[in-house]
């Protein structure tokens, strides 16, 4: 039985090919014995010859694109311990012994409890009904005329419905370019999520922007949401339902997060004033609060007054 | 013998006494031709004009006034820029800047030689009484415009004559003359349709008195100059808005400041809801009219508004209120200077108590780059702590020293009373 395995990487894809014993070649050409497609790698690129003391031998075959083992090109190299990575044109293999430990094995998200979000179909039929709601509420305590249910339906439309269902459909596309499967109800449900955890972000931070008089926790929710949150969570996806590393996960989500973070960062106000550093308006903390909780003690006239006095003009712009 | 002479001294009696016979706007025109000149202010690199306006020959007959909007350009870049004056026979001959009364809106400039004989002034006619504003409008020559003294308007702090006559651009500065031939004012401003102003000649008569040098020495900070005089004139403005006694206004449960001067005018700006809507609003705005030419970048400071707005709801829930009533808390000062002008804003926050009930406050300020000591200030206060009604107040004034603005916000909080 072959003691070795070559681990191609490919494409985010691995696929593994027994090494027999005795001598092995790789390249394009379709006389080896394992033929890579990749244009970089020449027609016989790679030998790899085990002998019988268990010594593996790499000898280097191209002109171009001369094989690295480890980062280093080699003419020939004995290996020593394994695994070994090798690169032969823009494609990386790993040499790996038989008995090579494998990660543990991670569940399907549909194969778990009924009471997991991502478990059962019904998760996220809930989780859309539930952000329906909560867009239909928003919309109610919004409104200030009439009360016209074709109005809520075309704000329910074009807020919720399209929205949510553009980004599960694109997001959903991407992760069938990454992983060759679909996976719609997953994706749903997490869309939804965010959409919810959203939504509570932006209450939260906008009491505690009345609560404290000041506009940090907005602006901090708005900068971390789109800098920290949103690829957060798509790396989450990404490592626990599309089953990919996580370093790759990771620079994936920074990938898909960017164009919807780039754009609305820049757009932002704080963003706007940190560019351009002058504003012709006044930014005053125009929030109000039914609740009216706030930390900042009242104060009479006179006491106003008098604090006033303190006020400097802003900063010059440069 | 003693007949003949007795008839000699009863016609020079008569002749003494008779009154001047009232010209003609001809005749107006041909005594005044060679008095008027049209002042340019031009690029010492281009050799072009940047602006034109109006004066005329006053004080010693070396001098000219016009108007300070005319050569504010000196005001900004005083190398690049220079004056000088073209007479209706086409003379020229450069001019320097002697003395400025930014609030009204004068400059008085000097020449090397004497130009001719000045022109007299004279004080208001009769409400109603003929005047003829003369000038070079649209740089087309010098023209007589024909109209009527509408009075003045108390509203621009007394320092502005209704004239019933068409001016028009070019025309600045230049002399609005009375059946006599005398000036009484000094061409400022167009509304069109014929409705323009004029500044009352004693404002001159007083430039002139006070001025002690022949030109601004080349040291003088100009824009400093300009700064100290608005602020002081603003300064003025607000210590007669403090001591007057001012209306009250109701607007449901508050009795506000109403008009606080006769330079304030209010009226109602309620917008217009549809039939759909669940709250009512009302609002009422004041501003006033008395202000000042800064200068080309900036136009006018000294504005004074104050906007009250009241909205109330028994259909609608608390959040659904509070939500709307937030919406509509984003009061800004309107004009929208550019960076080289102003500074940021700097704004802070307080709950004040005004007569029994808490408002969320905001002050801001910013100050003008090049005018020491000039600042914008914008004041809102919003009424909290009421499920189903709500109250802004919104208070600003452009290009004042801020210390001496707040005493005004102030009173305005303490004349500010809540009915339950």
């Amino acid at each position: 039985m072959d003691s070795l395995i070559l681990e191609i990487s490919a494409r985010g894809l691995d696929r593994y090919e027994p090494v027999k014993f005795g001598t092995t070649t790789i390249g394009r050409a379709l006389d080896n014995d394992i033929i890579l497609s990749d244009p970089t790698v020449a027609p016989h690129h790679l030998q790899i010859v085990q002998h019988s003391d268990q010594s593996i031998e790499l000898t280097n075959l191209a002109e171009i694109n001369p094989t690295q083992v480890d980062r280093q090109p080699i003419d020939t190299s004995v290996i020593g311990t394994l695994p070994v990575t090798i690169e032969i044109g823009r494609v990386q293999l790993r040499l790996l012994a038989r008995d090579h430990a494998v990660a543990a094995t991670r569940p399907l998200a549909a194969s778990r409890s009924n009471r997991h979000p991502f478990g059962h179909a019904y998760w996220a039929l809930i989780l859309v009904l539930i952000c329906l709601l909560v867009s239909g509420t928003d919309f109610f305590l919004n409104s200030y005329n009439t009360f016209k249910w074709s109005d809520l339906l075309k704000y329910l439309l074009r807020e919720t419905i399209l929205t949510i269902g553009g980004f599960v459909l694109a997001l959903s596309i991407l992760e069938r370019l990454l992983v060759n499967r679909w996976e719609i109800r997953q994706m749903l449900t997490s869309v939804c999520l965010i959409y919810l955890l959203f939504t509570a972000a932006m209450f939260l931070a906008n009491n505690l922007d009345y609560l404290l008089s000041a506009s940090w926790p907005s602006t901090l929710l708005h900068f971390g949401w789109y800098l920290l949150i949103v690829p957060g969570a798509i790396t989450l996806y990404l490592v626990h339902i599309s089953h990919l590393p996580r370093n790759r996960s990771l620079m994936l989500a920074l990938l898909i997060a960017s164009p919807i973070a780039m754009p609305s960062i820049l757009q932002s106000s704080q963003m706007q004033l940190l560019l351009d550093n002058f504003s012709p308006a006044a930014k005053y903390h125009s929030n109000l609060s039914y609740m009216n909780w706030h930390l900042r003690k009242r104060v009479d006239i006179d006491s106003f007054i008098e604090q006033a006095r303190q006020l400097e003009a802003g900063e010059a712009a440069d | 013998m003693r007949q003949g002479l007795f008839a000699v001294f009863l016609l020079a009696l008569f002749a003494i006494a008779a009154p001047a016979a009232a010209l003609d706007s001809k005749e107006i025109y041909q005594l005044n031709q060679d008095r008027v000149v049209q002042v340019r202010v031009l690029n010492r690199e281009t050799g072009k004009k940047s602006s034109i306006g109006s004066g005329f020959i006053v004080g010693d007959g070396r001098q000219i006034a016009t108007n300070y909007h005319v050569i504010s350009q000196i005001v900004l870049e005083p190398e690049l820029f220079y004056i000088s004056y073209i007479s209706n026979d086409g003379t020229e001959g450069e001019l320097t800047l002697a003395a400025l009364d930014v609030a009204h809106d004068l400059a008085l400039l000097s020449a090397e030689q004497t130009l001719g004989d000045a022109i007299q002034m004279s004080p208001l006619p009769p409400r109603g009484a003929p005047i003829f504003a003369m000038g070079n409008p649209l740089d087309l020559g010098l023209s007589i415009a024909v109209g009527t003294n509408g009075g003045i308007l108390n509203q621009t702090d007394d320092s502005r004559i209704l004239f019933s006559g068409s001016l028009n651009p070019g025309m600045s500065g230049g002399p609005t003359f009375n059946e006599f031939g005398a000036a009484i004012g000094i061409n400022v401003a167009t509304a069109r349709n014929d409705i323009s102003f004029i500044v009352p000649s004693r404002f001159l008569t007083e430039l002139i008195e006070r001025s002690t040098a022949e030109r601004y020495a080349d040291n003088v900070d100009l824009k400093a100059e300009v700064a100290r005089q608005v602020i002081a004139y603003e300064n003025r403005y607000i210590e007669q808005l403090l001591a007057s006694d001012w209306q009250e206004l109701n607007l449901r449960q508050f009795q506000l400041p109403g008009v606080i001067s006769p330079t304030v005018r209010c009226w109602d700006n309620s917008a217009k809801l549809n039939a759909v809507a669940r709250y009512k609003r009302y609002q009422i705005r004041c501003a006033n009219q008395n202000h000042v030419y800064l200068d080309a970048d900036n136009h006018f400071v000294g504005r004074l508004s104050y906007e009250y707005y009241w909205l109330e709801s028994d259909e609608l829930n608390p959040v659904q209120f509070y939500n709307l009533y937030e919406s509509l808390n984003k009061d800004q000062i309107e004009t929208k200077p550019g960076r080289e002008i102003v500074s940021n804003f700097n704004c802070e926050t307080w709950f004040i108590e005004v007569s029994t009930q808490e408002m969320k406050s905001n002050l801001c300020r910013r100050e003008y780059l090049d005018y020491p000591g000039m600042s914008d200030v914008l004041f809102t206060a919003a009424l909290t702590g009421h499920a189903d009604r709500g109250f802004f107040m919104t208070l600003i004034m452009t290009g004042v020293d801020f210390d001496s603005a707040l005493p005004l916000i102030q009173k305005f909080l303490e004349e500010t009373e809540w009915t339950p």
